[in-house]
């Protein structure tokens, strides 16, 4: 009856937006980033395989908790730089994407959003299924 | 006897350390809900989890307050309502109260680690802020509840001193908010009781019991703790800044994604 509790939240459902079977890394530059709640995007314009440029919109942790993990507005990434994001892809195929991990320009690895399946219910439902 | 003497000589020094306010421990503090582990935030947060930086590898995985931790229980719901919580379940949790940016209510708001929550003392009451959606509670030290209560997301609390432990009591809740994971309704009749002691310096254990003959076959009763962070502040969190999921869930729907299980 009794069971510890070890939770964190997330305002949404990670696995209604995005697909955990599509995993995506991009290298691109960085056009904008939103420091809005509930939660941070960016955009990186990417070259596509014919050369041509795609601008990709990510999301990410909102800015307390990027704050708090050691992020610095402005500083520890800006609009111009060269970045190398991992996620996973929003459902309906489009250039749109979850951010998790990000490669800085140094090298640097940080985390900007959640692992994948965050916030969609987790293995097993609160409740038995009969 | 000297491992036993040794015990007892930890828990008066842990229990020696705890903060008072006249005869009562004084909770005041900043304090992150659903972790074990002590010191600043981004130390203590080194895991791989939800609002961990990754640099601790060996650091426990924090889960999302929506999952439900291996090995808890099911919670105690009548069938028809455990069929409406695995709805919930089965569409991934779309229908999230705070994915409308609406108050996380209680326990959630307490338990959730990914957000910190701050505690201020009077010797009248205890006031207690959360930065997720950015909601209070102010809790009187009464003995009875006022009759004249509006439901509400956070419920109407008081609170009284059981030795130690502040025990709070709530009532009064609407039936807008999920109590410990996804789809985990309840009804206005939702009566819930915490106890918080501070059994330390750096922590608070936890234990939630949550009644509700309306949904639920018996009480629902769940332990948690809460850890200091020293140096951590609130910051605001304007929910309704730039919701855009909702809208995603909506266009997916309309897309024809299948985003059921």
């Amino acid at each position: 009856m009794l069971a510890l509790i070890l939770v964190a939240l997330l305002h949404h459902s990670f696995g209604a937006e995005y697909d955990v079977n599509s995993p995506i890394t991009l290298t691109g530059t960085l056009t904008a980033i939103e420091w809005t709640n509930p939660h941070t995007h960016f955009y990186l314009d990417v070259k596509d395989a014919s050369g041509k440029v795609v601008n990709w919109k990510f999301e990410g942790y909102n800015p307390s908790v990027l704050i708090r993990t050691g992020w610095k507005r402005n500083v520890t990434m800006k609009v111009g730089d060269t970045i190398t994001v991992f996620g996973w892809r929003a459902r309906d195929g489009g250039n749109w994407a979850h951010s998790r991990e990000i490669t800085l320009p140094d090298g640097k690895k940080m985390f900007f959003g959640p692992p994948a399946g965050t916030g969609d219910g987790g293995a097993q439902p609160a409740v038995e299924v009969k | 006897m000297r491992f036993a003497a040794a015990l007892l000589f930890c828990a008066t020094t842990a229990s020696a350390q705890v903060p008072r306010m006249g005869t009562h421990p004084d909770l005041t503090g900043v304090w992150q809900g659903g972790s074990t582990t002590p010191g600043p935030w981004e130390e203590a947060n080194g895991g791989s989890g939800v609002g961990g930086t990754g640099r601790n590898p060996n650091a426990p995985a924090v889960l999302s307050s929506n999952d439900r931790p291996a090995g808890r229980e099911g919670a105690p719901y009548q069938d028809w309502a455990a069929k409406k919580v695995l709805e919930s379940f089965n569409k991934r949790g779309i229908d999230d109260p705070t994915a409308q940016c609406l108050p996380g209510g209680i326990p959630r708001s307490v338990t959730l680690g990914l957000f910190p929550q701050q505690f201020v003392q009077t010797p009248t009451q205890v006031v207690m802020l959360y930065e997720y959606m950015n909601v209070f509670r102010v809790i009187p030290f009464a003995s009875k509840h006022p009759d004249d209560i509006l439901p509400s997301y956070m419920g109407n609390a008081i609170g009284r001193w059981d030795g130690d432990t502040l025990v709070v009591d709530s009532i009064g809740f609407n039936d807008k908010t999920w109590l410990a994971g996804t789809g985990t309704f309840h009804s206005e009749d939702l009566h819930i009781v915490e106890r918080f002691t501070r059994v330390s310096k750096d922590r608070i254990n936890y234990e939630v019991t949550m009644e509700d003959p309306k949904v639920l076959t018996k009480p629902w009763k769940l332990t948690s703790s809460l850890m200091l962070r020293e140096g951590t502040h609130l910051d605001e969190y304007i929910c309704a800044e730039n919701n855009l999921d909702p809208g995603r869930y909506e266009q997916l729907l309309k897309a024809g994604v299948k985003i059921t299980r």
